[in-house]
């Protein structure tokens, strides 16, 4: 789930309240020796009580209490610092591209020995994500494989294709422009570091990797520098305007029908029902364009594993959880049901058998297109320790760059120089790439 | 305590050894009264400031080696400092804080000042109404304040842009761009000028009845009262008022963060607060929000009190 989203608006509420941090300690909620234990478990998103509950539901022993502890920013921030104040929870969920800053950070502890057996539970592109250096992280939740979702009733009024490339998606741009002046195929949101990195990704950019002790950091590589042109030139001939995502502003947009598609990923949908409840029926979900014709990759925008935290003082059965609710039949269903894609083999196979969502009820192969994106995701994809500097950089670099109307590819250099010191004064070695 | 001689007399003079041991004894109830302010102070001032110069001067490094060692504390100095004083982010906000503040401290104040003397002026009418009706915007919580001015700047849903569009000129462009400083400005102004007005008119209601009598039979007209007479005397309120709002500004966060999501020209460190949290929770770099936050306290500190020195030479003549 990608709650970036659902915060936007409240972002400045959250963050007023946010310094206030405060959970009961780790797992002192366990009595003496005998009787239930009670896990502290923090996570975000509206799959999250059904899979607990039905956790609760079938292990008396072992009970887990929810707290929502924000989205993906603010709950990863808090963890931090709850672990430098020794009162964690056991078990949270954590973004895939905040994982390594949790593990340099002490917070996500090594759970391999306990769940030695998840591996083959899952794609091999989905459990690198939680995989580092041998040692097993987390265990993947849902994934957030890149897709298309688009107005469908708009396009067959209009008479458009839905763009299979980039190339076709920008053709379609100027389609647009032209036969509804009021509308635009989408808009491209200067802010959205993930959605960025994901088409990056998918043009086969490799922005942290690992060599031995050192860490290369290529944020400006020719792959992604591509990507910023192909955006750079779309808003500079005023075919797509630059503006933040789910604003008022872009809400109201979406409601009139003048934003006609978004190109994020799988839990968009659910997105656009929350904003547009009565478009349903008007939405579908398309393969991501590819940047060379004939090519099928597709990378991740979102999604996240659970973590066993360094502080839990029951790791064997918060590592138990995780892998339950995320592996079990039970769990995927409580996933499924609340429209997130779930990461596991199981859960995907679950999918088919599955309604559509309510967003787009008159697609009746929903499912079968979200599992043939699934399968198409580019398999290695690896974060730095520091993407929250990234992100945070490339926010105000490319906020700041379609302000002033300057290069998107000089806002990528600025990003990769704000890492590479980030790092250096953290300690690491660390290359240019 | 030591005026309880006289009395006495309710005490029948049955004890004079227990008033003889009470003046051997330490007076206790001094530091009994005292007590809790203190305390109040060390426990939620004087150790969050310490625990925060602790923190400055400490940074989170890579210990263990390799690409996934662990980050932990150690000692580094003046390094925040240096850092926090050379940072482009964090000075530029001061910039933007300033012309922030030109457009919206003269704004308050003088809006705040005009309404006071409008509504104690004899021939005003609906005074209960208009001083209600000014007052409420400052209990709006900021934040629903910036949301709802908000909606109000962005084209799609504002109805002003909504009536230039109409005339064919255009949607207003109030979050970008020059005007984005008076559309953030305005809503402080919106929501403080209620709370200064208050202040100021309280202190003219203090004014003796007799002084504006007296300019009255010399044949001064309500302006003239207003500025020659009333105005000097509220001049203490006007430098309280004046000290509120600089700090006010200083201390700018919530309305530029609340609009940050709507438009792009909203940087995460458009002012020096905002650094300060993307520094402290974006980006995990507590030891440098921390010397960022010293900094700023140790500056507005200072501001203050070459202000009310200054202030305080001109409003009261020679008095200090």
């Amino acid at each position: 789930m990608q709650v970036r989203a659902l915060a936007t608006v409240t972002a400045a509420a959250l963050a007023l309240s946010l310094g206030a941090c405060s959970s009961d300690g780790s797992g002192d909620g366990a009595s003496a020796a005998d009787g239930p234990i009670t896990l502290e478990y923090w996570a975000w998103g509206t799959a999250q009580d059904g899979m607990v509950e039905a956790w609760n539901r079938t292990h008396p022993d072992v009970q887990v209490r929810k707290t929502d502890a924000g989205g993906s920013t603010d709950s990863s921030a808090k963890l931090l610092t709850a672990t430098r104040a020794e009162n964690a929870p056991d078990v949270a969920v954590v973004q895939y591209d905040t994982l390594p800053a949790m593990i340099v950070g002490g917070v996500a502890a090594d759970i391999g020995e306990h769940v030695a057996d998840a591996e083959e539970q899952f794609n091999p592109g989905v459990w690198s994500q939680v995989e580092f250096d041998g040692a097993v992280y987390g265990v993947p939740q849902d994934v957030g494989p890149q897709a298309l979702v688009y107005n469908q009733a708009r396009f067959t009024e209009l008479g458009l294709p839905v763009p299979t490339t980039w190339a076709e998606f920008a053709a379609v741009a100027e389609q647009v422009e032209q036969k509804d002046p009021a509308a635009t195929l989408t808009t491209f949101a200067p802010a959205e570091f993930g959605g960025f990195a994901a088409m990056a990704q998918q043009n086969g950019a490799q922005w942290w990797t690992v060599d031995g002790d050192a860490w290369t950091v290529s944020i400006d590589d020719e792959p992604s520098r591509r990507v910023a042109q192909y955006w750079e030139d779309l808003v500079d001939r005023g075919v797509i305007d630059a503006q933040p995502l789910l604003t008022p502003e872009w809400n109201a947009r979406l409601a009139a029908g003048e934003v006609l598609s978004w190109p994020s990923a799988l839990w968009a949908n659910g997105v656009v029902n929350g904003v547009v409840p009565e478009q349903a029926g008007q939405w579908a979900l398309a393969p991501i364009p590819q940047w060379e014709a004939g090519r099928s990759a597709v990378s991740f925008q979102g999604g996240s594993a659970v973590v066993v935290t360094t502080s839990s003082e029951h790791p064997e059965e918060a590592a138990e959880f995780a892998e339950w609710i995320n592996t079990s039949k039970e769990g995927s269903a409580a996933q499924i049901e609340a429209g997130q894609y779930p990461a596991s083999l199981v859960g995907q196979e679950l999918t088919l058998s599955s309604a559509p969502p309510v967003q787009s009820p008159q697609q009746a192969d929903y499912w079968q297109v979200a599992q043939r994106i699934a399968s198409d995701t580019v398999p290695e994809v690896s974060w730095g320790p520091n993407v929250n500097v990234a992100s945070s950089a490339f926010q105000d670099a490319f906020n700041a760059a379609a302000t002033r109307g300057t290069s998107f590819t000089d806002a990528l250099a600025a990003v990769q120089e704000a890492v590479v010191a980030d790092m250096e004064k953290s300690g690491f070695t660390v290359s240019a790439g | 305590m030591g005026t309880a001689g006289p009395a006495a007399p309710a005490r029948p003079a049955a004890r004079p050894p227990g008033r003889a041991g009470r003046r051997g004894r330490v007076p206790i109830a001094p530091y009994l009264f005292l007590a809790p302010g203190v305390l109040l102070l060390v426990l939620f001032l004087l150790v969050p400031v310490g625990y925060a110069v602790h923190l400055s001067l400490r940074g989170l490094r890579v210990s263990g080696g390799g690409p996934f060692g662990r980050r932990e504390e150690v000692f580094v100095g003046l390094e925040n400092y240096a850092a926090a004083l050379t940072s482009a982010d964090f000075l530029g906000g001061f910039g933007r804080l300033a012309v922030y503040g030109l457009i919206a401290v003269p704004l308050t104040l003088g809006l705040a000042l005009l309404f006071a003397l409008l509504l104690d002026a004899t021939t005003t009418t609906a005074k209960r109404f208009s001083r209600t009706a000014i007052f409420v915007p400052y209990a709006v919580p900021g934040v629903i304040a910036s949301l709802l001015w908000g909606f109000l700047y962005l084209p799609t849903t504002s109805p002003v842009s909504h009536v230039t569009e109409a005339l064919g000129l255009g949607a207003v462009p109030f979050l970008s761009g020059a005007p984005l400083f008076g559309s953030v400005a305005n809503i402080a102004v919106w929501g403080g000028v209620g709370f200064n007005m208050i202040i100021i008119y309280t202190s003219l209601r203090s004014i003796p009845a007799e002084v504006q009598e007296a300019a009255r039979l010399d044949g001064a007209s309500e302006l003239q009262i207003a500025l020659r007479v009333k105005v000097p005397l509220v001049a203490p309120a006007l430098v309280l008022t004046g000290l509120f709002a600089l700090i006010g500004t200083l201390q700018v966060y919530g309305e530029p963060t609340t609009l940050a999501p709507m438009t792009t020209s909203i940087t995460q460190t458009w002012v020096p607060l905002m650094t300060i949290y993307r520094d402290a929770f974006t980006r995990d770099d507590l030891p440098l929000a921390s010397a960022a936050s010293v900094l700023l306290a140790v500056g507005t500190l200072a501001v203050s009190v070459v202000l009310l020195r200054v202030a305080q030479r001109r409003a009261f003549g020679s008095e200090s």
